[in-house]
């Protein structure tokens, strides 16, 4: 076995997976290097990023947001991820996933689901190439995601419900890995962000890289010149790694990731793993090394935030080492921050974000008084929003 | 080295058995019962032991083992009563004790530290469910220098050229996945086991011991049939403390009694 360790960022990540996994790793790790230079397979995945998802999604100025936040001293882009097929970036990489899949002669889908938009775009994904899909979820998030799920049934999936655990994301892993450990021959998960054991860091992140690339070609043009800073939500991270990953050689373009805030670091209601607090420290959950909330002795703590898609103990490893080496800064919102972000851009800008997408937009909000003259501030929105309309109408103590 | 478990194979090698390896979940469902499911498991017969630490998230287990572990913890399972309660089970048996855990639970305490209260208390093998034989070099080192011995699975997934890397780590014996998936769930056996082992036997001399799946004398024999040298069967006695939970019953009687009929099937007749 290979002395030099494989698929580390850093001290972070790794491939701590069950032994019967191992060799259906390594299988992914071979196919995919095959995949991503096979020039037929490639055009493939261009081809459908075009003229089914949607790309290349805009870059928009929100002048009036900027206006409202800074009285237009500073200028603020969005990243309209939002306008994909679906409705966020998680089809970027369940679309790649599925071909991968497909190149390696698998027949089945299976993934975990948070929010729901990755289920929804497996699913979508399964239902164009013609695979069976299973997607797992957490009974308390399908409660949250209803629209989703009935959504991802007329796509042809089976949303298998998970009853374990805290009943979210976390526990949606355990059940799809359990599920490939026995069915790794006709099976490939497609996980939904850049965490799991190696290499899916960083098979998510190059397919989700394209949002990065698009967006400093956009903003180069828009504004001539490189952004001061690109913000983006972190859950598990992938649509930050996606933004990200092209400006981490621009040193002077400040990475901000923001995690879920809840109910503010005491009391532990809340998904904060790379801020320090209380309960967060590295440690090992669904196959990487990385920040993981715990408790003292060693068991995974349950998360909680207004955004189903942002409520995981874990984070992806690269975003760990990103933390570690202060190339990218994390902080939070709380719940009530990103649900105030969410109506300014309703009402400042007509569009509707994704909880997910608020709290990057509410760390902005936040930090408009110290934003200084003639900023360029690139915001990711990841997804938009008709799926919270619920659970923002909650929140508001509004009965729809 | 000669140790506990060089000396229980050589044991049942002489009477033509195999090991039989029960399971338990430490602290399930709560310290004092737990103590008395290991004494019914050693008087009904066990040859070695195998413990799980319970841990929140366990991807490799079946829904009966993760539900034991979340009892265990409620009841209190923490790092110190684990390790106390290992003291207390050598206080009435020197058979090995294997332990079965998730990478987050070593590395929470430190793989030096966990390795050195483990020696103290009495374990003689560390299973990492969540670690291959890639990522347990920092940990390999941890128990090498206090003598426990290592413990890694193969399946019949596994590759060749795999299996000889994973049998030259392995101290203790080769943990052989009766099937490919998770602890707990079938009723019927895989075909498989028996090439499984017989593609192993080729490349080792270590101890083979079956697990995953098994849960009646007639599955512990055929698996004694195909050549294994130890048989391991966790859920279906898990699911005996589950039901006896449920009942308010302790289930120390009917584990003992399950033991001692699984055991005696571990006396078939066999030919390599």
């Amino acid at each position: 076995m290979a002395k030099a360790k494989k698929g580390y960022f850093g001290q972070f990540g790794g491939m701590f997976a069950p032994e019967t996994l191992m060799p259906a790793l390594e299988e992914v790790l071979s196919a995919y290097g095959r995949f991503a230079a096979d020039a037929h397979w490639q055009s493939e995945y261009q081809r459908l990023l075009e003229t089914y998802c949607g790309r290349p999604t805009a870059l928009y100025e929100a002048v009036n947001l900027a206006q409202r936040l800074t009285g237009g001293r500073a200028r603020i882009f969005l990243k309209r991820e939002d306008l994909n097929h679906t409705g966020a970036h998680k089809i970027t990489n369940a679309l790649g996933q599925a071909l991968l899949a497909r190149f390696m002669g698998k027949e089945r889908l299976i993934a975990e689901t948070g929010a729901g938009q990755h289920g929804v775009a497996t699913a979508t994904a399964a239902a164009l190439l013609g695979m069976s899909c299973d997607i797992y979820m957490g009974t308390v998030d399908m409660e949250r995601q209803k629209p989703n799920v009935f959504r991802m049934g007329l796509l042809g999936a089976r949303v298998v419900p998970v009853e374990s655990g805290g009943k979210t994301l976390k526990d949606a892993v355990n059940e799809a890995m359990r599920d490939w450990t026995s069915s790794v021959r006709e099976t490939h998960y497609a996980f939904g962000s850049a965490l799991g054991p190696h290499p899916f860091p960083t098979i998510v992140r190059e397919f989700q890289s394209v949002i990065g690339t698009e967006c400093r070609a956009q903003i180069l043009k828009a504004a001539g010149r490189l952004p001061d800073e690109v913000v983006a939500c972190v859950g598990g991270g992938s649509n930050a790694i996606g933004i990200f990953s092209a400006f981490i050689k621009d040193k002077g373009v400040r990475l901000t990731g923001v995690e879920a805030g809840g109910m503010g670091l005491r009391g532990n209601r809340h998904a904060v793993r790379l801020t320090p607090s209380p309960n967060s420290k590295p440690g090992i959950l669904h196959g990487a090394y990385s920040y993981v909330l715990q408790d003292r002795d060693g068991q995974i703590a349950d998360t909680h935030s207004v955004s189903a898609g942002l409520d995981y103990s874990g984070v992806g490893p690269e975003h760990a080492h990103l933390a570690d080496t202060g190339r990218a800064v994390y902080t939070f919102a709380t719940d009530k921050e990103a649900v105030g972000a969410f109506k300014m851009l309703c009402e400042t800008e007509g569009i509707i974000p994704a909880l997910e997408s608020s709290h990057a937009a509410a760390y902005v909000i936040r930090q408009a008084p110290k934003i200084k003259d003639g900023s360029v501030i690139v915001i990711n929105l990841s997804g938009r929003g008709d799926k919270d309309i619920e659970s923002v109408a909650k929140f508001l103590g509004t009965n729809i | 080295m000669t140790n506990r478990y060089d000396e229980a194979f050589a044991k049942v090698k002489k009477r033509k058995e195999a090991a039989f390896i029960p399971f338990a979940v430490a602290g399930d469902p709560g310290p004092d019962v737990f103590i008395d499911i290991v004494r019914a498991y050693v008087k009904g017969g066990a040859d070695i032991l195998e413990i799980g630490y319970p841990f929140s998230d366990p991807v490799a287990d079946g829904p009966v083992n993760q539900r034991a572990a979340m009892r265990a913890i409620k009841a209190g399972l923490n790092h110190r009563l684990f390790f106390e309660l290992i003291g207390e089970i050598r206080t009435f048996t020197d058979i090995p004790i294997g332990l079965l855990t998730y990478a987050n639970s070593v590395g929470h305490l430190g793989c030096d530290t966990f390795c050195k209260k483990a020696a103290k208390a009495g374990i003689d093998s560390i299973l990492v469910a969540d670690m291959p034989p890639e990522e347990a070099q920092e940990l390999g080192a941890a128990m090498r220098k206090y003598g426990i011995g290592r413990v890694f699975i193969a399946s019949e997934f596994t590759p060749e050229e795999r299996m000889r890397e994973i049998c030259r780590c392995v101290d203790s014996f080769v943990y052989v996945v009766s099937r490919p998936g998770i602890t707990g769930a079938d009723t019927t056996l895989s075909a498989s086991v028996k090439t499984t082992l017989s593609r192993l036997k080729k490349v080792t001399d270590k101890p083979l011991a079956v697990g995953f799946g098994i849960s009646t004398p007639e599955h512990v024999s055929d698996v004694r049939k195909a050549g294994a040298q130890g048989v391991i069967v966790g859920s279906a006695l898990v699911r005996e403390i589950e039901k006896s939970v449920l009942k308010g019953a302790n289930p120390s009687s009917i584990l003992r009694k399950k033991v001692n009929s699984l055991k005696a099937a571990t006396a078939v007749s066999w030919k390599s």
